[in-house]
């Protein structure tokens, strides 16, 4: 994890007692958390009367310090150790790493959830409806009698709320194919996951 | 030997081969597992080899492939002794035994190799997605309702993790602000500034128009950051250190090398353009000017016409219409349009021509205006300098009406201004001895504090060249913790993933026991020979007490057995039982080499019976038998084909 020199002077602010005493500071991340992951507590530390008596400039840096900090921490999946190495890099005290910690293990996989939404993606497969019908005869021939699968995979589709269907139809055959590919493509994940 | 055992059963099962829980050492092995691991061994060094791992059933076929291992571990270099299908078929221990410490060194050690060189930061992801990868895996399907906005709990690692496509959505950022250097004292801040950080600035998260581009929007603002400070960095080190400037001074360079290079280049375009004259692309660019100038006339003209023709139908509508109906619908519309023509054109001359009145009038007047204001300049002037003159000859008048005032009572006068003078000057010399005085030390004062500031000044330049020094230090110190991290990091993962190995652990501890059990064995070692060096001292030392004691014997018994018969007799009886005596210790000594002898022939016998060679046989008869009867069916077939 890197971190430029603003944001790292910003963290050191946050964790200065001159600026943001004690009894504030628990207070001042559980803030921060709530900021990066609710859009209703975007602006929670300007509506915190708790915070109305500092100033307002060091606690904005403050606070965007902080912000970016629990951000590149979740996205790199950082440990305890690593942000403990860090913090006292930034001149905290025991007390304060401690508390951060806590606050910040908390809530990683909440905004590691919120980091995960960020992306593109295929239509994504998540259930499938199949019927298997019997074709007898149409009016060119007397007798066809093949069965014929119909499948409709439920897709998710990005931006959408609601499941979009993939219909087709298709023979014993080509379902065969098709089950075999998707058992290739398990195969592969398997390898990769087995490394 | 067991250890030896144990540590080659150990690295067989290490490499996969199927060995039971109760074997415990090669004795067990059959015919069947020692093919089957052999050919294991084998497929692990060579990789790529066409052997069954199973015994077939047909003899000659086992022949064959006992013969193709036995080729197969000599082309691998293996020097102990004659190879052959019988050592597979028909095996010893010994010399199976042999032959899998070959082959088990011989096995690839990957995991050594691994840990000697560091793995880059990219295995780290690689195995870091692979885990993430298996817990997704592992995970069981789960309908899409169960799961709000995709997000599901897991078991593994306790905590959410999303699946799906829903809610995704693109990166989109924007650019954030934060206060710069408001924690800094010693930087001054404009007013200004400062009150718009603490009245105005919006809070980080609320700067985005949506909240969810925030978190974007601050990954992407630090990793700028982060990318421009190691831009920097380079090109510092590289040649801003080389150039001997001051950060400010270099940036300050760069600036205007990069100035004057857009300037060159522009520069260059337009001669290129001037070169290039109508023809080039200013040329088009002029024609097409002109094309759209024209294009808005006539658009202009148009507009007007219709507008015109609008007012003229309003005014004559009426008398045109009754024309229209007299004249009939051959009467073209066109006249007027031509009248009008000629009364707009007539009324913009008249215009124009006021115009060019207008602005010639306005243009004389402005003349004018220019002429009044330089004939006030100058008489501005002129009444600067009279007054000049008027005061200065007020001066001189005063002065001489002092003097006419003085005239009267001249030498009284005089006197009192000699006074005056003399006074001034008395002054004036005082004034000067003390400036004197003053002078002196502050002079003193200036030249020695002219001289620290020099001193300080090397001196200063002095510290800042150990503070670059220093700076570069830390640079390199700081490199070095962070490499030294990453190694440390590697290593623990690595560490990590090896304690599931028990292989080396097991090794160490066995090679540390059979240590110990080989120094314990060398000392009892030493104890027995130390033990056989002493009884041998004893025996030497008893023996020459036995010949001295028999010598001395013998005289005196010799000197008297000449003076008396029984002492005769005596002497007699004496050498005969020393004669017995010396068979005796030969015969203990010979029964002690026989003893050594059985001993061998019983460790010989035992390893003649490790070597089976009676069940061998055995197996051999029967194989062979098995063999001809082969032989004879397919003897028989072969007639019954003729």
């Amino acid at each position: 994890m890197e971190l430029g020199a603003s944001v790292l002077e910003n963290i050191s602010l946050a964790g200065d007692v001159a600026h943001i005493p004690d009894k504030l500071f628990e207070k001042f991340v559980i803030c921060a958390c709530q900021g990066v992951l609710f859009e209703k507590h975007r602006d929670v530390v300007a509506d915190n009367p708790a915070f109305k008596d500092l100033e307002r400039a060091i606690l904005k840096a403050a606070y965007s310090g902080l912000v970016t900090l629990l951000l590149e921490a979740a996205k790199h999946d950082t440990t305890e150790q690593n942000l403990s190495a860090l913090l006292e890099e930034c001149k905290y005290t025991p007390e304060r790493i401690k508390e951060f910690n806590k606050i910040f293990l908390a809530q990683k996989s909440h905004i590691q959830l919120l980091l995960g939404k960020v992306g593109s993606s295929f239509p994504h497969i998540v259930d499938v409806d199949w019927r298997l019908d019997y074709y007898m005869k149409n009016n060119h021939m007397e007798k066809v009698n093949a069965a014929v699968y119909l499948i409709s995979l439920k897709t998710e589709v990005p931006g959408e709320s609601e499941l979009r269907d993939v219909q087709f139809s298709c023979s014993l055959e080509q379902l065969q194919d098709l089950v075999g590919k998707l058992r290739d493509a398990t195969k592969c994940l398997e390898k990769i996951a087995q490394v | 030997m067991e250890e030896v055992d144990r540590i080659i059963i150990h690295s067989l099962r290490s490499i996969g081969c199927d060995l039971e829980d109760d074997i415990q050492s090669l004795r067990q092995f059959g015919t069947e597992l020692i093919v089957a691991t052999v050919v294991r061994c084998l497929k692990m060094i060579v990789g790529d080899i066409d052997l069954p791992s199973t015994l077939p059933p047909g003899m000659s076929a086992r022949f064959r492939l006992g013969a193709s291992l036995a080729n197969q571990v000599q082309d691998l270099g293996y020097k102990g002794g004659d190879l052959g299908y019988q050592t597979f078929l028909y095996s010893n221990e010994t010399e199976i035994r042999r032959i899998f410490m070959f082959l088990v060194e011989k096995l690839p050690k990957e995991s050594s190799q691994s840990s000697d060189e560091p793995m880059g930061s990219s295995v780290l992801l690689q195995r870091a997605i692979s885990s993430e990868v298996a817990t997704h895996l592992s995970a069981a399907w789960t309908p899409p309702f169960l799961k709000e906005k995709g997000i599901r709990s897991r078991a593994k690692l306790p905590g959410w993790q999303r699946e799906g496509a829903c809610c995704l959505q693109h990166y989109h950022s924007c650019h954030v602000k934060t206060p710069v250097a408001v924690g800094n004292l010693s930087i001054k801040l404009p007013k200004e500034l400062r009150a718009y950080y603490s009245k105005r600035m919006p809070y980080v998260t609320n700067q985005t128009s949506r909240h969810k581009d925030t978190a974007p929007s601050v990954m992407e603002t630090n990793s700028l950051e982060v990318a421009v400070q190691q831009d920097w960095d380079n090109e510092w080190n590289q040649v801003g250190l080389a150039s001997r400037l001051s950060q400010q001074e270099f940036k300050k360079r760069k600036q205007d090398r990069l100035l004057k290079l857009i300037r060159e280049r522009l520069l260059q375009d337009n001669q290129r353009r001037e070169k290039s004259g109508g023809l080039g692309a200013a040329g088009d660019l002029q024609q097409l000017l002109n094309s759209i100038e024209s294009q808005a006339g006539t658009a202009a003209v148009k507009t007007k016409g219709s507008r015109f023709a609008n007012t003229e139908k309003l005014q004559y509508g009426k008398d045109e219409e009754k024309t229209l109906s007299q004249v009939g619908a051959a009467v073209p519309t066109k006249d007027t349009e031509e009248e009008m023509e000629q009364k707009r054109q007539e009324e913009l001359d008249g215009l124009r021509s006021d115009l060019a009145q207008l602005t010639s009038d306005l243009e004389q007047l402005d003349l004018e205006v220019r002429k009044f204001r330089a004939s006030k300049l100058q008489m501005e002037e002129a009444i600067s300098a009279e007054q000049n003159d008027r005061e200065q000859k007020q001066a001189a008048h005063s002065v001489k009406k002092r003097t006419l005032d003085l005239l009267p009572d001249a030498e009284a006068n005089i006197s009192k201004l000699q006074l005056v003078v003399d006074n001034s000057a008395q002054r004036l010399v005082n004034l000067a001895k003390q400036w004197e005085t003053h002078r002196g030390p502050l002079i003193e004062q200036y030249r020695e504090l002219r001289q620290y500031n020099s001193k300080r000044e090397s001196e200063a330049q002095k510290k800042l060249e150990e503070i670059k020094q220093f700076r570069e230090r830390m640079k390199e110190v700081a490199d070095d913790a962070r490499k030294k991290d990453e190694l440390q990091k590697q290593l623990v993962s690595e560490y990590e993933r090896m304690t599931k190995d028990v292989n080396r652990s097991a090794y160490t501890r066995k090679i540390m026991e059979i240590v110990s059990n080989i120094k314990k064995q060398k000392q009892e070692i030493d104890k027995i020979l130390v033990d056989t060096r002493s009884v041998q001292k004893e025996i030497n030392s008893l023996t020459g007490k036995l010949d001295r004691t028999f010598t001395v014997t013998d005289e005196l018994v010799f000197r008297d057995a000449k003076k008396d018969d029984g002492v005769k007799k005596a002497y007699r009886f004496l050498a005969a039982l020393h004669e017995n005596f010396e068979q005796l210790i030969k015969m203990v000594e010979d029964t002690g080499a026989v003893v050594r002898e059985i001993k061998d022939l019983e460790d010989q016998i035992e390893t003649e019976s490790n070597k089976k060679v009676l069940q061998n046989l055995e197996k051999i008869t029967a194989d062979f038998q098995e063999m001809k009867n082969e032989n004879t069916t397919l003897i028989a077939k072969v007639k019954g084909k003729k």
